[in-house]
């Protein structure tokens, strides 16, 4: 089933086209890799689908459904969630306050009853506890439940933010640069993280990221782009061959 | 690695045990005042209040918005003008001051969700401030202007509302309602939310979270808390002036909430205690009054940069103020 469809999407800054009629798809289960040298769009292309930036032209569906001109949390909460490529967590709180503040829309009671401590708000608030204690522990990360999210090594924070992320069950996950940084073992780890949600929960993944082994290892579909532009897209087989993206990351032979 | 120690759920128990015991001890303590003390008693319950709406938004949601003493004079008239000219019942402006305050609450957040922040936002809201006391100083008719507004005679039960007993029972039960529904908000997805704003706002916004309602919502509720206060504030001193809106109480509830500690539930009541009681034991050496005041604050906070809640978080888990609230 197709989960995202992206439709001739260009976003330009006054003169500049940062994203030039890019078009995709991303199926159920599906890891899909936005790949290009720097200024290339792609994080212009995860702010456009993900509501941070304006798209000056073009649609964006989630089945079937329109995003184009939503908010950034209206379309997290339909679904289409993303991670940051400088780090997206809340260093102060705790990793289970973190992963809790991603179940935010799934919690229940009102500001009234939040107030009034009753019993509908601390139902489903004890509930969400619990459901993030057990999301750490797929993690192996339940014992790390009251470190300061700030206190966390690197690549133990790329991982606390991928499951903040996932921890309502989006269908559509964008992660921006999610392997940047880390050790080997850490990149591993990651690169089973991201089989593990596509192949069992049939999350469809978009994925920028500058590790050429991890994209080719775990992308499904690889779009290259240049210049706001998309120049070709395909299986990471035929991405390996193609001569225009040779060009672009090795300029003219 | 700092690994919080979290309270046990004995501790818990504990914790929400000890929560009523002390207001159930102050029940008695009128039996230990006297009229003086008594007085000063209840000034502190009205900082308790002003403090702890302040450290919501320059703690919690992290905005440097200074708006606080405006919501507290807009409480206090509100309350004044309400009981004098139109003849309301003190007890019932109480909540209606807290609206009012909200309503300061949304103007303040109005600048702030209009992308003024940090610096920008700490002008405006100090200039929100100053424009409220000329406003109290110029609106003669409606405020009384340099005269100010005396708060009418009243009787509750058969007692006066100028007996400082009864006004302490009263303030207390506000005090302790407004603390409670705070924490309550706190221990919440909301106050967990408050906290992400002010640590990643871009952030914040991709898990759902309406960050734009999350700041409104902070300011109004702290207006509201600001606001209840200062209903209180007008019974307490019987008469409402412009002058004790001005810099000078602003400048002493960001103290209170530096001692105590920011952005702490814990904090606020106890920077208030301390600071609202020390000047009265300073009263002992004349003439070096805002020496020594001036001396303790900075002392506390070289010694305690995040505040004597801080202190108490390493004492026992049990003072450990947590996001999210488990089961007892």
């Amino acid at each position: 089933m197709t989960l995202l469809d992206v439709k001739g999407l260009s976003v330009r800054f006054s003169g500049l086209t940062a994203l030039d009629d890019v078009s995709f798809t991303l199926e159920e289960g599906n890891v899909r890799a936005v790949i290009g040298p720097n200024g290339a769009g792609k994080s212009t292309l995860f702010n456009a689908i993900s509501g941070y930036v304006t798209p000056t032209s073009g649609t964006v569906f989630l089945k079937g459904q329109e995003l184009t001109q939503l908010t950034p949390h209206e379309i997290a909460e339909q679904g289409v969630r993303r991670t940051f490529q400088n780090g997206g967590l809340f260093p102060a709180l705790t990793v289970l306050e973190n992963v809790m503040t991603g179940l935010h829309a799934q919690t229940e009671g009102s500001f009234l009853d939040i107030l009034l401590g009753r019993s509908a708000a601390l139902k489903s608030e004890a509930e969400n506890i619990h459901r993030a204690r057990e999301l750490l522990k797929l993690m192996s990360m339940d014992h790390m439940a009251d470190t300061r999210a700030g206190d966390l090594s690197g690549g133990q924070q790329r991982i606390v933010e991928i499951v903040r992320t996932v921890a309502s069950d989006p269908p559509v996950l964008l992660l921006d640069e999610p392997a940047v940084g880390l050790s080997p073992v850490a990149r591993a780890q990651m690169m089973e993280i991201i089989h593990r949600l596509a192949g069992e929960k049939g999350v469809g993944i978009l994925l920028i990221e500058h590790a050429v082994e991890l994209v080719m290892a775990a992308a499904d579909r690889i779009l290259v782009m240049a210049a706001g532009a998309r120049i070709a897209e395909g299986t990471p087989e035929e991405i390996r061959e193609d001569r225009a993206v040779l060009e672009a990351y090795l300029g003219h032979a | 690695m700092s690994q919080t120690k979290m309270p046990s759920a004995r501790q818990r128990r504990l914790r929400s045990w000890l929560f009523w015991a002390v207001p159930a001890v102050l029940l008695l303590l009128p039996l230990a005042t006297n009229p003086y003390t008594q007085f000063i008693a209840n000034g502190i319950l009205i900082s308790v209040l002003v403090t702890l709406g302040f450290t919501l938004v320059i703690g919690n949601l992290g905005q440097l918005a200074f708006a606080n003493t405006a919501f507290f004079g807009i409480g206090a008239y509100a309350s004044a003008i309400l009981a004098a000219k139109l003849g309301v019942p003190w007890l019932l402006t109480i909540p209606l001051a807290g609206a009012f305050g909200a309503l300061g609450g949304f103007l303040a957040s109005s600048a702030a969700l209009r992308g003024i922040r940090s610096y920008y936002l700490a002008i405006i809201t100090l200039a929100f401030g100053e424009l409220m006391r000329w406003a109290y100083l110029h609106a003669k008719p409606v405020t009384g202007g340099t005269d100010g507004m005396p708060m009418p005679r009243e009787t509750l039960l058969g007692t006066s509302l100028s007996d400082d007993t009864l006004k302490f029972y009263i303030f207390l039960a506000v005090t302790v309602l407004l603390v409670k529904a705070t924490l309550n908000l706190m221990r919440s997805r909301f106050g967990r939310a408050v906290m992400a704003v002010r640590e990643n706002e871009v952030a914040t916004a991709s898990l759902a979270i309406p960050t734009a309602r999350v700041i409104l919502v902070t300011f109004m509720w702290s207006g509201f808390v600001v606001g209840c206060a200062g209903a209180l504030f007008a019974r307490h001193v019987g008469h409402v002036f412009p002058e004790s809106f001005g810099m000078l109480h602003l400048i002493a509830s960001f103290a209170m909430v530096l001692v105590g500690g920011l952005g702490s539930v814990l904090g606020a009541v106890l920077g208030a205690v301390l600071l609202t009681a020390l000047p009265e034991y300073l009263r002992a050496f004349p003439g070096m009054e805002e020496l020594f005041f001036g001396l303790i604050v900075a002392g506390v906070l070289v010694a305690m940069p995040m505040g004597l809640a801080s202190l108490l978080r390493r004492v026992s888990p049990i003072f450990v103020e947590r996001f999210y609230r488990e089961a007892p």
